[in-house]
């Protein structure tokens, strides 16, 4: 089953093509990898599925429905939440409160829900701390933890690995499988391989704003327009 | 922290009787400055409500006073309502102003909407002076006598404690949490799902409606008003240094910086009516490069105090 079809999609700024009439589909319960050189494209498809940028031209459709004309906390709302490549906790709000602000309903519940996020990422003790005042790394997971009280459907990742030490990064790699595991489906943006490789079961390779290949990682590991791509000729 | 809290708590309410018997022996002069504190603590809170929780500046706040302030005053002298309904009808006619402001002006990120917002002001102060059948135009309009300062200091004392009391209401919840986003990190909240436009809103709705009551409350106490007297910027300019030294974002900020500022500028006045300008102009340089947060701000974060103090 698919969760997200992105059709003919295409966005430039100024003479910059981006993005320029990239298709593809997201499965159900996978884990799938973006990756590309700098300046592929990567993170402004991101933006256009998550309706922080307008596509000039496409289609995005979220679990049979048209999201491409939505606004972001629509899309969100929806049950697409993501993650930035440049961190944007709210930095004057606590790691809790960071947490508790994306969410409805009961409160009570929603701060339990908030402490076993936060203490699944071992940052219990630091609940209280303003997000700002906390590490790199540790602004990270409360990001990623915070895109989960959302419940999403369908998770975006922009570069979960940059910056995280190996042991927190095992974690993090083993929270996204456990993610995929519950149901969820996954697309992560990543430049370190050996993550991708390990982690991916579909991946895609943008190039220059253009779906260059698509595949399982052993497949694209070895297709010559990727290495190309990545290597030059 | 227990005991500190009984002991707040214990100050407060002795403040709060002795406010509240005061202008049964406080002299004419002391109950018109309580007064005159009681609007600054208002008008203060609430435009920290929309600006230090958003971070959305309004440098035309001053627009729901006034607008407050005719609406109160003409229905007084026109309609001949009785005044503390005439006020409320001053802090509806602003709440209705600001959503039909808001909802063009609030699209618009920050610089720009607080440019639109002192244009607002400027445009209200021409309509009124045009609209002379009305509001009496540039020679201003007339309440009938009465002497109500007593009762207008209760009910001013109720707006400002009820503006606070609104504040960390707001604060401690998560509609207040989810205002701070949109200062934190507007793009961020949108993509985690919260209807930012939406929340601007209401903060703006919630911000103007207890101006629009002060202006019809000091409209009806001072008996006369005029374009130039409920319009200046000068009172947007004293609200937002109120706040800014008080601390943005916080509680007890505003009423604070009301306070303070209020006594200092007493003071001064009194003593040197021609450095008044030069202070205020010092104390707003002074707060920007020395503490951007204000006094409690800085207090909190150094000694790690919830944005209840």
């Amino acid at each position: 089953m698919t969760v997200l079809v992105v059709e003919g999609l295409r966005k430039s700024f100024g003479g910059v093509i981006a993005v320029s009439g990239v298709s593809f589909a997201l499965e159900a319960g996978r884990i799938h990898g973006l990756i590309g050189p700098n300046g592929s494209g990567k993170t402004t498809l991101f933006n256009c599925i998550t309706g922080l940028e307008r596509r000039d031209a496409g289609r995005v459709v979220f679990k049979g429905e048209r999201i491409d004309h939505l606004k972001p906390y629509q899309i969100a709302n929806r049950g697409v939440g993501r993650t930035f490549q440049v961190i944007r906790v709210f930095p004057e709000l606590t790691a809790l409160e960071n947490l508790l602000v994306v969410t409805r309903g009961p409160r009570a519940a929603a701060e339990r829900r908030g402490r076993e996020l936060l203490e699944f990422v071992k940052l219990e003790r630091l609940a209280g701390e303003y997000a700002g005042n906390l590490s790199y790394g540790q602004q990270k997971l409360v990001e990623f933890v915070r895109v989960l009280m959302t419940d999403p459907t369908l998770i975006l990742l922009d570069e979960p690995a940059a910056g995280v030490n190996r042991t927190l990064l095992n974690d993090l790699l083993a929270a996204v499988t456990r993610l995929r595991d519950e149901g969820r489906t996954i697309l992560l943006v990543e430049h370190d391989m050996k993550v991708v490789m390990g982690l991916c079961e579909t991946v895609f390779v943008l190039d220059h704003g253009e779906m260059i290949a698509e595949g399982p990682p052993g497949l694209i590991q070895a297709d010559e327009r990727v290495i190309e791509a990545y290597f030059g000729r | 922290m227990k005991g500190s809290r009984g002991v707040v708590a214990a100050a407060l309410a002795v403040a709060l009787v002795a406010l509240v018997v005061y202008p049964v022996f406080g002299t004419g002069y002391g109950v018109r400055s309580t007064l005159q504190v009681f609007m600054w603590i208002a008008l203060a809170g609430s435009w920290n409500l929309i600006s230090g929780l958003t971070g959305y500046v309004s440098f035309g706040h001053v627009a729901f006073y006034g607008a407050g302030a005719y609406t109160g005053a003409i229905l007084v002298t026109s309609a001949g309502w009785s005044w503390p309904v005439a006020a409320l009808a001053g802090g509806a006619a602003a709440g209705v102003l600001a959503l039909l402001i808001g909802y063009p002006c609030l699209r618009l990120k920050g610089p720009y909407f607080a440019i639109a917002m002192l244009g607002l002001n400027e445009v209200l102060r021409a309509l009124v002076s045009y609209f002379e059948g009305l509001t009496g135009g540039g020679n201003g309009l007339s309440l009938p006598t009465a002497d109500v300062t007593r009762p207008i200091y209760y009910v001013m004392g109720l707006l400002a404690l009820a503006v606070t009391a609104g504040t960390y209401l707001i604060i401690t919840s998560r509609f207040g949490l989810r205002l701070m986003t949109i200062r934190e990190d507007e793009i961020a909240a949108e993509a985690m799902g919260i209807d930012t436009f939406h929340h601007k809103l209401v903060a703006f709705l919630l911000s103007a409606v207890g101006p629009g009551i002060a202006g019809a409350l000091t409209a009806r106490d001072q008996g006369y008003i005029e374009p130039i007297s409920v319009f200046p910027l000068a009172i947007t300019v004293t609200m937002i240094v109120m706040v800014l030294f008080g601390g943005k974002g916080t509680v007890w900020g505003p009423v604070m910086g009301a306070v303070a500022l209020f006594v200092i500028q007493e003071l001064v006045w009194a003593h040197y009516p021609y450095v008044h300008p030069l202070l205020f102009g010092a104390i707003i340089v002074a707060v920007v490069l020395l503490m951007p947060r204000g006094v409690l701000g800085l207090l909190q974060l150094k000694y790690r105090l919830p944005r209840t103090i």
